[in-house]
C-alpha cells in the first residue's frame, strides 16, 4: 500500500511543476528581467565616479542584491497565495513588529531612522512591510466579501491600515509612507468598496492634508517637519528658494534637461559628475540617467515599465479569486505609483519625497522586495490559469 | 471589477502619457537651454576645515595649536576639457611661480583626476607677493583658488614629536572605513599618536556649505554654510612638557655617554616616565626624533623620503611603545617575585655567585667572571649576579606548569600594556608551546634548560617593550598593582588662553590590577632594588647613592642581534629601571639605549637626568660618577 502512494506521488508531483512551469508569465520575467538588467547598466554608468578607486563600487553590491531577489522572486512564485490569507494576521503582526524595531534600534541617518543594520546589509523594514500590509489588508477586505457595502468594513480595513503607515511616517519617511496610503486607497478601490466610501475617504484624506500643511501650523500646532511642507508644496513653485528647498529639483530638471534627445554620455554629465545631483544612486537616479543617455534612454526604461503594467493588469484579470485579485491590482498600483512619484519628482510634477525608483534605484530592501511583489504576481498568474483549466 | 480594472489601466495610460511629455517637453524641446544651465551650473559644494582642538601638556602648556595659513588649490574639474598642452603650460608656470618641481604637481592632479570634485593642495603658505600675483591673474590659471585653512603649529619646537604624531590628508583606504562616520576626501586627519587616538575630538565638525563660481571656477559670492564649522576639543595630556624636554635630552646625553664610552654603534634609545600610582605617563620619548612640522600643509616627498631613509633610523618610529628589546637583568626582578611567590627560594637562602655555571654541558658566564661568594635574594638583585639566576632558573625548568612564563604574562609581558598611543607593541614570551609552534626543526622545538636559563635573565627570546618594563616597574613601585598607562588626562572645550579650562571628559581609566604577589616577595625585591641603587656592590650605586631622593633600581645590559648599515652582530642594548623616592613612589623611568653597552655607563645617566627634572635636584649639588658595571 505505502509504496504505491510513493510511486503515485512522485509523477504527480512533476505534473505539478511542469503545469507550473508551463502557466507562468514569461513575458513578465522577461520584462522584469530588462528593467532589472537597463538599471544594473545605468547603476554602473551612475556611480563611475562616486567611489575613488573603485568605479564598481555599487554595482557589484547591487548584483548581489539582483541575485537574492531572484531567488526571492523563484520562492514567492511558487507558495500559493492562500497561504498568504490564512496567515494574514501573522504577516500584519510581523511588519507591525519591524517598523516599531525599527524606531527603537534603528541606525540614525540624517535624522530618521530607516533602516536597521545587519552587518553590512542595512534593512529597510518600510519595504518589506509594504508587501506584508497589502497581503493582509487584501485577505481582511476578501473575507467580508458579501459585506462590502458596509461602512464597518470599510472603515476597519483604513483602520488596520493606519497604523503601519503612521509607524513609517514616524521614522520619518514620507515617501514611503505616501506610498501605502495609496495601497490602502488601491485595496479599498480594487475590492469594489462603493463609490460613496471611496468618496468619503477622498474628503477625509483632503480635509487631514490641509489641516497638516495649512490650518494647523497656522494655529501653531505643527505635525509635520517644516521641511516636509516645503517639499510637499515646494514642486509647485520652484523659484521661491533656488538655493535651499528647491535647490534638488532644480539640479534635477537641469539634469534631465541637458540630456537632450540622446543625452550627454557618461564623461560629459557634469550634474552627475560633479555631485550637483544629490543621491544620484537613489532617489534621483532617473535624473542621471535622463542626463547621461537623453530622452531614448529614459523612454526605454519608460515602454519597459509600462509593459511591466500591462502585464500586471492581465494578471488582475486572470485571478482565481476576489482576494488575488485584490493582492495583484495592488501591487500593479504600489509599482506605478512609486515610478510615478519617483520619476515625477526628478522633473518636478510631483512633490520631492525619498522613495526609490522600483528595480533601478540602488538599495537591497527595495529591490528584493520589488522582485518578491513580481513573484507574487506570477504565483497567482500560476493559479489563475490552472483555475481556468480544470 | 472589470470597470475598475479598466479604471486602473487608463490611470496608468495617463501616467505613462504624462510622464512622456513632460520628458519630451524637457529634454527634446527645451533641452538646449537645460545644457546651456548645466555648462554654467554656479553652484560648487564648499567644504570648509573647523578649526583642529589644541594639544597641551598636564600643566596646560600648549604643544600643538594652529595657525591660520593660506593654500593654493586646484579644482581638477576647471581643468577638464582644458586641451593637453595648455594645461600642461598653465601648470608649468604654477610650478615656477609657487617654486614647486613641476612633475609633483602634475602627478597631484593625475592622482586627483578620478574624483574632480576634491581639490588638490598644491602649495602652502607661499609669500603675499605670489598670492597677489595669483589673484590678479586668475583667468591664465582657471581652476586654481586661493583658500584660507589651519595649520598644526608645534610651539615647544619638535618635543613628544612621536607622542604628538602629525595631521595628513586622508587617504582613500582610510575614506572606506571612515567615509560613515563624516569624513570627506580631503580632510585633513590625525594619521599618528595622539592626533590619530583622539582625531575625534580634536578635529571638531567642518563646516558645509555652497559657493558661487563662474566658468572658470572663480569664486563669486561670499560662502553659504547650511552647517557652520566646530571647533575641535583640546586634548589635555598627562606629560609635562619639561620633564619631556628633559628626557628627549636624557637620551641624547646617553647615547653620547655609550659612544664615548667606546660603543660606536649607539644610534638610538626609548624612555619612559610613569606615575606609578595612577598610570600616568609623565614623559615618553623615542631617538632619534624628527621635526613633525615635515608634515603641515603641503608635505614635500623630497623630506618625507629623507625620513623614511634608513640611514635616518627611522625617526618616526616610536621606540617606547613599539620597540621590542631583551631587557636583560632588568628582568631579573621578576624571576625573583615569580621564585619567592611560589616558595621556589626562601628570602635568606644562600646560593654561590660563580664567575661561570655549566648546566646541561652548556657553559653560562656570569658578567663578572671573578665573582665567588654565596648570596642571598637581595644581594643577587643589588650585585646582579647571574649565575644565582641560572639556579634558580633550574628550579623553574623542572616545574611542569611553567611558573615563570606564567608570572611574567600576569605581570603584563608578552600582552600589550593599552597605552592610548598606537601602534603598540605586545612583546614576546617564549612558553614551550610558543617554542614548537615557531621554529621548523624539531631540534628546534623542544624546551631546553638553556631556554630557562636565559629567560631568568630577560634574555634568549623574551622581548618587552619599554612601556611594559616600565609598568612591571611600577607594579613593584606601587605594591603589586597593574596600571593602565595612559597619555591623554582629559578632553577640554576650547577656550582662550588664559581662561580656566572646563572638562567634557577626564580620561575615564580602568581601576588598576592586583596581580596578588606575596607581599615578603615584593618587599624583598624592593630592598634588592634599593642596594642596587646605594649599597657598595650595587650596579648604579655609583649613580644614584648620593642622589637626594631615595632612588631604587636596575641595570641590565642585553645582547641583541642587530642589523645597522655596516654591520651584523650581536650589540649591547644598556637598560636602567627604576623608582623614587623609595618609600613613597612618586615616579618611575625606564631607559634604554640601543647598542649603548652597560646599562650603569649609558641608561642610568640617562633616567638620573629625569630624575633630577622631575624632583627639581640641581644637578650640582651632590656628587654623581659615572660607574662601570652590568
Amino acid at each position: 500500500m505505502a509504496t504505491r502512494v510513493e510511486t503515485a506521488a512522485r509523477p504527480h508531483l512533476t505534473a505539478e511543476i511542469a503545469a507550473f512551469l508551463r502557466h507562468l508569465d514569461y513575458l513578465l520575467l522577461i520584462v522584469v528581467g530588462g528593467v532589472v538588467a537597463y538599471g544594473l547598466w545605468v547603476l554602473a554608468d551612475v556611480t563611475r565616479h562616486d567611489v575613488p578607486g573603485e568605479a564598481d563600487f555599487y554595482l557589484v553590491r547591487q548584483s548581489v542584491y539582483v541575485v537574492f531577489g531572484v531567488i526571492a522572486l523563484g520562492a514567492a512564485a511558487a507558495v500559493n497565495p492562500d497561504v498568504y490569507r490564512r496567515l494574514g494576521r501573522v504577516l500584519y503582526g510581523i511588519a507591525l513588529f519591524l517598523l516599531l524595531l525599527v524606531l527603537v534600534v534603528g541606525d540614525d541617518v540624517r535624522g530618521s531612522k530607516r533602516w536597521i543594520e545587519f552587518g553590512t546589509f542595512n534593512f529597510q523594514p518600510s519595504e518589506l512591510g509594504k508587501i506584508l500590509l497589502i497581503l493582509f489588508l487584501a485577505g481582511f477586505i476578501a473575507d467580508r466579501a458579501r459585506r462590502l457595502d458596509e461602512w464597518k468594513t470599510s472603515l476597519a480595513t483604513v483602520a488596520l491600515g493606519l497604523p503601519p503607515m503612521l509607524l513609517v511616517f514616524k521614522e520619518p519617511d514620507f515617501g514611503t509612507a505616501l506610498i501605502y496610503a495609496g495601497a490602502i486607497t488601491a485595496i479599498l478601490f480594487l475590492a469594489c468598496v462603493p463609490w460613496t466610501h471611496l468618496a468619503a475617504l477622498a474628503a477625509a484624506t483632503a480635509l487631514v492634508l490641509t489641516s497638516l500643511v495649512w490650518l494647523l501650523p497656522a494655529a501653531g500646532v505643527e505635525v509635520l517637519q517644516p521641511y516636509q511642507v516645503d517639499r510637499l508644496t515646494g514642486f509647485l513653485h520652484p523659484d521661491v528658494d533656488p538655493s535651499g528647498t528647491t535647490y534638488n529639483v532644480n539640479q534635477s530638471i537641469t539634469a534631465v534637461g541637458s540630456g537632450g534627445l540622446d543625452g550627454r554620455g557618461v564623461a560629459n554629465a557634469t550634474q552627475t559628475k560633479f555631485n550637483y545631483l544629490p543621491e544620484h544612486n537613489t532617489d534621483f537616479i532617473f535624473s542621471s540617467l535622463a542626463e547621461q543617455r537623453g530622452f531614448l534612454g529614459a523612454a526605454v526604461l519608460l515602454l519597459l515599465y509600462a509593459v511591466v503594467v500591462w502585464r500586471g493588469i492581465k494578471v488582475i484579470a486572470v485571478a482565481p479569486d476576489l482576494f488575488t485579485a485584490t493582492v495583484a491590482g495592488t501591487i500593479v498600483f504600489a509599482l506605478l505609483f512609486q515610478v510615478f512619484i519617483n520619476i515625477g519628482m526628478t522633473i518636478g510634477i510631483a512633490p520631492i519625497t525619498g522613495i526609490p525608483l522600483p528595480l533601478v534605484s540602488y538599495g537591497g530592501s527595495s529591490m528584493i522586495t520589488t522582485l518578491i511583489m513580481i513573484g507574487i504576481l506570477e504565483a497567482i498568474h500560476v493559479r489563475g490559469q490552472l483555475a481556468s483549466r480544470r | 471589477m472589470a470597470i475598475r480594472i479598466a479604471v486602473l489601466g487608463v490611470l496608468a495610460v495617463m501616467i505613462f502619457c504624462a510622464l512622456f511629455f513632460r520628458l519630451w517637453a524637457l529634454q527634446v524641446i527645451s533641452g538646449e537651454r537645460y545644457l546651456e544651465d548645466a555648462r554654467n551650473n554656479q553652484i560648487r559644494p564648499y567644504r570648509a576645515a573647523a578649526p583642529r582642538g589644541s594639544i597641551v601638556d598636564r600643566n596646560g602648556r600648549v604643544l600643538v595649536s594652529n595657525v591660520p595659513g593660506t593654500l593654493v588649490q586646484l579644482w581638477p574639474a576647471a581643468l577638464e576639457g582644458v586641451p593637453e598642452a595648455d594645461r600642461d603650460r598653465m601648470l608649468r608656470r604654477l610650478a615656477r611661480l609657487l617654486r614647486i618641481p613641476h612633475r609633483e604637481i602634475r602627478a597631484a592632479v593625475v592622482a586627483g583626476e578620478s574624483d574632480p570634485l576634491t581639490p588638490i593642495t598644491i602649495a602652502e603658505s607661499p609669500s603675499e607677493q605670489r598670492i597677489d600675483y595669483l589673484l590678479e591673474h586668475q583667468a591664465q590659471f582657471p581652476g586654481v583658488q586661493i583658500a584660507q585653512t589651519h595649520l598644526r603649529s608645534y610651539e615647544q619646537g619638535g618635543i613628544g614629536a612621536q607622542i604628538l604624531g602629525y595631521v595628513g590628508e586622508v587617504t582613500k583606504p582610510q575614506l572606506k572605513t571612515m567615509a560613515k562616520r563624516g569624513y570627506a576626501p580631503g580632510d585633513r586627519i590625525g594619521q599618528t599618536g595622539v592626533e590619530a587616538t583622539y582625531d575625534q575630538y580634536l578635529r571638531g565638525t567642518p563646516g558645509v556649505g555652497r559657493v558661487y563660481v563662474d566658468a572658470l571656477g572663480r569664486v563669486t559670492s561670499p560662502r553659504q554654510f547650511s552647517q557652520l564649522p566646530e571647533a575641535g576639543n583640546n586634548i589635555r595630556l598627562t606629560i609635562d612638557a619639561e620633564v619631556q624636554k628633559a628626557a628627549e635630552d636624557a637620551l641624547e646625553y646617553g647615547i653620547r655617554l655609550a659612544i664615548e664610552d667606546g660603543e660606536w654603534a649607539a644610534d638610538g634609545g626609548a624612555l619612559v616616565a610613569m606615575d606609578p600610582r595612577n598610570g600616568e605617563i609623565i614623559a615618553l620619548a623615542s631617538n632619534p626624533s624628527f621635526d613633525p612640522s615635515v608634515y603641515v600643509g603641503r608635505v614635500s616627498p623630497k623630506e618625507l623620503r629623507a625620513l623614511a631613509d634608513s640611514a635616518a633610523n627611522h625617526p618616526t618610529l616610536n621606540r617606547a611603545v613599539s620597540g621590542v628589546y631583551p631587557p636583560g637583568s632588568t628582568f631579573k626582578p621578576v624571576t625573583a617575585l615569580a621564585a619567592l611567590h611560589e616558595g621556589l627560594v626562601q628570602p635568606d637562602e644562600l646560593i654561590q655567585c660563580t664567575g661561570k655555571e655549566v648546566i646541561d654541558g652548556q657553559t653560562f658566564a656570569n658578567w663578572d667572571p671573578f665573582a665567588n661568594e654565596p648570596m642571598i635574594m637581595t644581594t643577587a638583585l643589588a650585585a646582579s649576579c647571574d649565575t644565582y639566576f641560572y639556579q634558580v632558573a633550574m628550579r623553574f625548568y623542572v616545574r611542569e606548569d611553567a611558573p615563570l612564563q606564567k608570572w611574567a604574562k600576569r605581570m603584563g609581558f608578552g600582552r600589550r600594556a593599552g597605552i592610548d598611543l598606537g601602534p603598540e607593541e605586545a612583546g614576546l614570551v617564549p612558553t614551550i608551546a610558543w617554542k614548537e609552534r615557531y621554529f621548523k626543526h624539531p631540534i628546534d622545538k623542544i624546551w631546553t634548560s638553556g631556554d630557562s636559563v636565559q629567560l631568568s635573565i630577560g634574555q634568549g627570546d623574551f622581548l618587552a617593550t619599554p612601556l611594559q618594563m616600565t609598568r612591571f616597574y611600577a607594579l613593584v613601585a606601587n605594591g603589586g598593582k597593574l596600571v593602565e598607562p595612559h597619555i591623554v588626562k582629559s578632553v577640554e572645550e576650547p577656550r582662550k588662553e588664559g581662561e580656566p579650562p572646563v572638562v567634557l571628559q577626564p580620561y575615564l581609566m580602568k581601576p588598576a590590577k592586583d596581580v596578588g604577589l606575596d607581599p615578603t616577595a615584593l618587599r624583598i625585591v624592593r630592598e634588592g632594588l634599593y642596594d642596587a641603587a646605594h649599597a657598595p656592590y650595587g650596579t648604579s650605586a655609583s649613580i644614584f647613592g648620593s642622589f637626594p631622593v631615595a632612588i631604587a633600581g636596575k641595570t641590565g645590559t642585553a645582547e641583541k642581534f642587530v642589523r645597522i648599515p655596516g654591520y651584523q652582530g650581536l650589540r649591547d642594548q644598556a637598560w636602567w629601571c627604576g623608582y623614587g623616592p623609595y618609600d613613597r613612589p612618586e615616579l618611575v623611568v625606564c631607559a634604554v639605549i640601543e647598542n649603548g653597552g652597560h646599562g650603569g655607563t649609558a641608561a642610568a645617566p640617562a633616567a638620573l637626568k629625569v630624575f633630577e627634572k622631575f624632583f627639581k635636584v640641581d644637578p650640582e649639588s651632590y656628587v654623581s660618577r659615572i660607574g662601570y658595571s652590568d
